[in-house]
């Protein structure tokens, strides 16, 4: 039961974009096609549950102990952007198809905040590895979900008349704003 | 003289970062509850934005091409975790407040963005204004959308109620959506003024600006 | 304190290095250096023109596969095929430059609407709902779709009609495949003469919704010394090959038999060496400024 109540309050209520302001960039930057949008979403799904998993035993079994707690953000930025050097690597020798799929993202994940978010969220909430990986999957998946609603508004917006001020920005904003407040609506779910 | 104040005055009004740039947006949305968050938000910006600035213009001839962001990125996370600290020991209420987006100073495309549009091919003096410049610019957008939130929602400014009696709070304001919401359209009045100015020039509108990746570059996505 | 955290510090880094200077052997990926090489002789503009998807795909086939011509950048000019030819080694016919033309004149031909239309403004939109706006199916709607694909800003909307400009079009095709209604086609740069109708209706049907229409009447196919001319799918088409090839000799005599002014003398842009001898006062329509009398 609390599994599936983390599972909702992540997607959900505390989605981390609309409820949390995680990645903010790929949300309202250049992703107005579903194609593009899922693959950057299943790009930010697979480096926030490594991220987290390698983080959770950085934190455990070396800051910790040796009371290093201050360096967390330095060590963690360190691991996010090593983690996608190396996969970047591995997908492109062991399966270039996901690498071609995947690719051109790969990039973008070290700056996500969404990424390095979820790995500090979890350490000041002392989760522990379990449920800190069952936060990263819901978490992450909250961010494909937005990602992927954002892309398909964003395509019937194109086709819309938008006042000249509002286009671009503005408008996705808006948008988003719209979307935050239905989100707000799942805050009545959890007791 | 000149060319040092123009590089500072730039990030104050002609490149506004949030809203002219529009970069770094999710603690501009993050934070701004109320204007003193967006006061202290921007004040550890313009710390590491300027310090970040300085020590990438130092090295920049000695940082190989290659690994030159991995090298923003450890530098910018060594002077977040000294904003931390600071902080930590002189402002632990803030510190709090703003959570988790402190040592998210990192990742922010503004640090990144300015690293590797201006500090990386700039001498010292110019990227020291720059940052300065990017820095307060940020500070003081973050602090008119905090000062404006926290009024429309709760009716006060810097803690202080200043409203008249009897005004009833948006509530929604100060919630997630009243971020999305209100930066929306600050950032629709920027462009129809922009518009409008253009206009009277007898000039073509201006592009609106556009988000994320486009005008941050710090990777090869952005080209 | 202060050893601790400089060698945590100092060790967490040399693993990552070391760890990725490891993966960098271990996985290292056998690029072909010439596929950068062709990557960055070709414009960038990933229209698609090639038939490749992007830039990159086209780089990667060009360099690897034997059977892929060096010319097919269309976006780029003919210094670019040149250029990726001496990369691949390839040799390289020069490419016929193309641009896009815009096969309808409804203002000309003073073409009713069907409908009053309050939709979405995309030709994509206003085509779903009963064919289209206009009268005639077959017209340019004027919303812009080519327009926005349009990686070269070389299109332009006036009076609701669309106009190529030459000078920055490069034939890369992207528009063509944006028109829901065919109305744009790829022609030869120094094409002889210009078809300004895609109908594919005939006689009445065409005379009743367009002054300016084609009415397949034949009387160009029949008149064209070069048989370059001629009906494919109910629809006149141009042989541009054989019209050019025919030389200057036939006086044009489609356009002086066409009744109703659908074939036009074309004006090359000056800057096409070869160009063919078109006597001056018959260049009325160029490709961009189609007269609307």
């Amino acid at each position: 039961m609390e599994v599936f109540q983390l599972f909702i309050s992540a997607i959900f209520v505390n989605n981390i974009v609309l409820a949390k302001y995680l990645g903010m960039c790929p949300y309202l930057g250049c992703y107005k096609e579903r194609g593009v949008a899922l693959g950057m979403g299943g790009a930010v799904v697979f480096f926030t549950i490594m991220a987290t998993l390698c983080t959770w035993y950085i934190q455990k079994f070396l800051l910790t102990p040796f009371g290093l707690d201050y360096l967390q953000t330095i060590a963690f930025i360190l691991v996010i952007a090593s983690l996608v050097q190396f996969v970047e690597m591995f997908l492109k020798k062991m399966v270039p198809p996901l690498y071609a799929a995947l690719g051109i993202f790969l990039p973008l994940i070290t700056t996500n905040c969404a990424v390095m978010g979820v790995a500090i969220l979890v350490q000041r909430e002392a989760y522990d590895l379990k449920t800190s990986l069952l936060y990263a999957v819901a978490a992450s998946a909250g961010f494909l979900l937005a990602l992927i609603l954002m892309a398909g508004l964003r395509e019937r917006l194109d086709v819309c008349r938008v006042p000249k001020a509002m286009m671009g920005t503005p408008i996705a904003l808006i948008t988003a704003g719209l979307m935050s407040l239905a989100f707000m609506a799942f805050k009545g779910m959890i007791p | 003289m000149q060319p040092f104040l123009k590089e500072f005055t730039k990030g104050l009004w002609k490149e506004l970062p949030p809203f002219r740039l529009v970069l770094g947006l999710c603690p501009v949305l993050a934070v701004t509850k109320s204007a003193d968050n967006g006061l202290g938000m921007g004040a550890a910006v313009i710390f590491v934005l300027t310090l970040s600035n300085l020590i990438i213009s130092l090295v920049r001839h000695i940082i190989p091409k290659k690994v030159r962001i991995a090298c923003f990125i450890a530098i910018s996370a060594t002077l977040v975790v000294a904003v931390e600290l600071l902080m930590q020991a002189y402002a632990y209420p803030l510190y709090q407040q703003l959570g988790i987006f402190v040592p998210l100073i990192v990742v922010n495309c503004l640090i990144l963005g300015r690293a590797e549009a201006f500090a990386a091919k700039n001498p010292v003096p110019l990227a020291i204004a720059d940052g300065l410049g990017m820095g307060m610019g940020f500070a003081m957008s973050l602090t008119f959308i905090g000062g404006l939130r926290e009024l429309l929602g709760a009716g006060t400014l810097f803690g202080k109620y200043i409203m008249w009696e009897g005004f009833q709070p948006f509530a929604v304001m100060v919630e997630a959506p009243g971020a999305f919401l209100c930066l929306g359209l600050i950032l629709c009045a920027m462009n129809a003024f922009n518009h409008w100015q253009a206009r009277r020039k007898g000039q073509d509108a201006p592009e609106n600006p556009m988000p994320g990746c486009e005008s941050c570059r710090a990777c090869s996505h952005g080209k | 304190m202060v050893t601790v955290s400089v060698l945590t510090l100092l060790g967490l880094g040399f693993t990552a290095a070391t760890l990725l200077a490891l993966a960098s052997r271990v996985f290292h990926v056998k690029e072909d250096p010439r596929v950068e090489a062709v990557m960055d002789a070709l414009p960038g503009a990933n229209c698609g023109g090639c038939g490749y998807a992007g830039c990159e795909g086209y780089a990667i086939a060009v360099v690897n596969d034997p059977a892929v011509a060096a010319s097919l950048c269309v976006a780029g000019s003919s210094e670019v095929s040149i250029a990726v030819g001496e990369l691949t080694d390839k040799t390289v016919a020069a490419a016929e430059p193309q641009l896009s033309f815009r096969r309808c004149d409804k203002l000309a031909g003073k073409v009713g609407m069907r409908y009053e239309y309050h939709g979405m403004p995309s030709c994509a939109a206003a085509t779903l709902l009963m064919g289209g706006v206009d009268i005639c199916s077959w017209s340019c709607l004027g919303f812009g779709d080519c327009i926005q694909v349009c990686p070269f800003d070389a299109m332009t909307l006036k009076n609701g009609l669309v106009y190529v400009n030459p000078s920055k079009c490069t034939g890369c095709g992207a528009c063509i495949k944006a028109c829901p209604r065919n109305s744009l086609e790829l022609i030869p740069v120094r094409a002889r003469v210009t078809i300004s109708c895609a109908t594919k209706d005939k006689l009445r049907a065409v005379m009743d919704v367009c002054e300016a229409g084609c009415i397949n009447c034949g009387k160009c196919s029949k008149s064209c010394p070069a048989k370059a001319i001629s009906s494919v799918n109910n629809r006149i088409e141009i042989d541009h090959k054989k019209c050019l090839s025919y030389g200057s000799s036939c006086e044009e005599l489609c356009v002086k038999n066409c009744s109703r002014h659908i074939l036009r003398t074309n004006c090359p842009p000056p800057t096409s060496s070869q160009s063919i001898e078109t006597p001056p006062a018959q260049a009325s329509t160029d490709n961009s400024i189609q007269a609307n009398p």
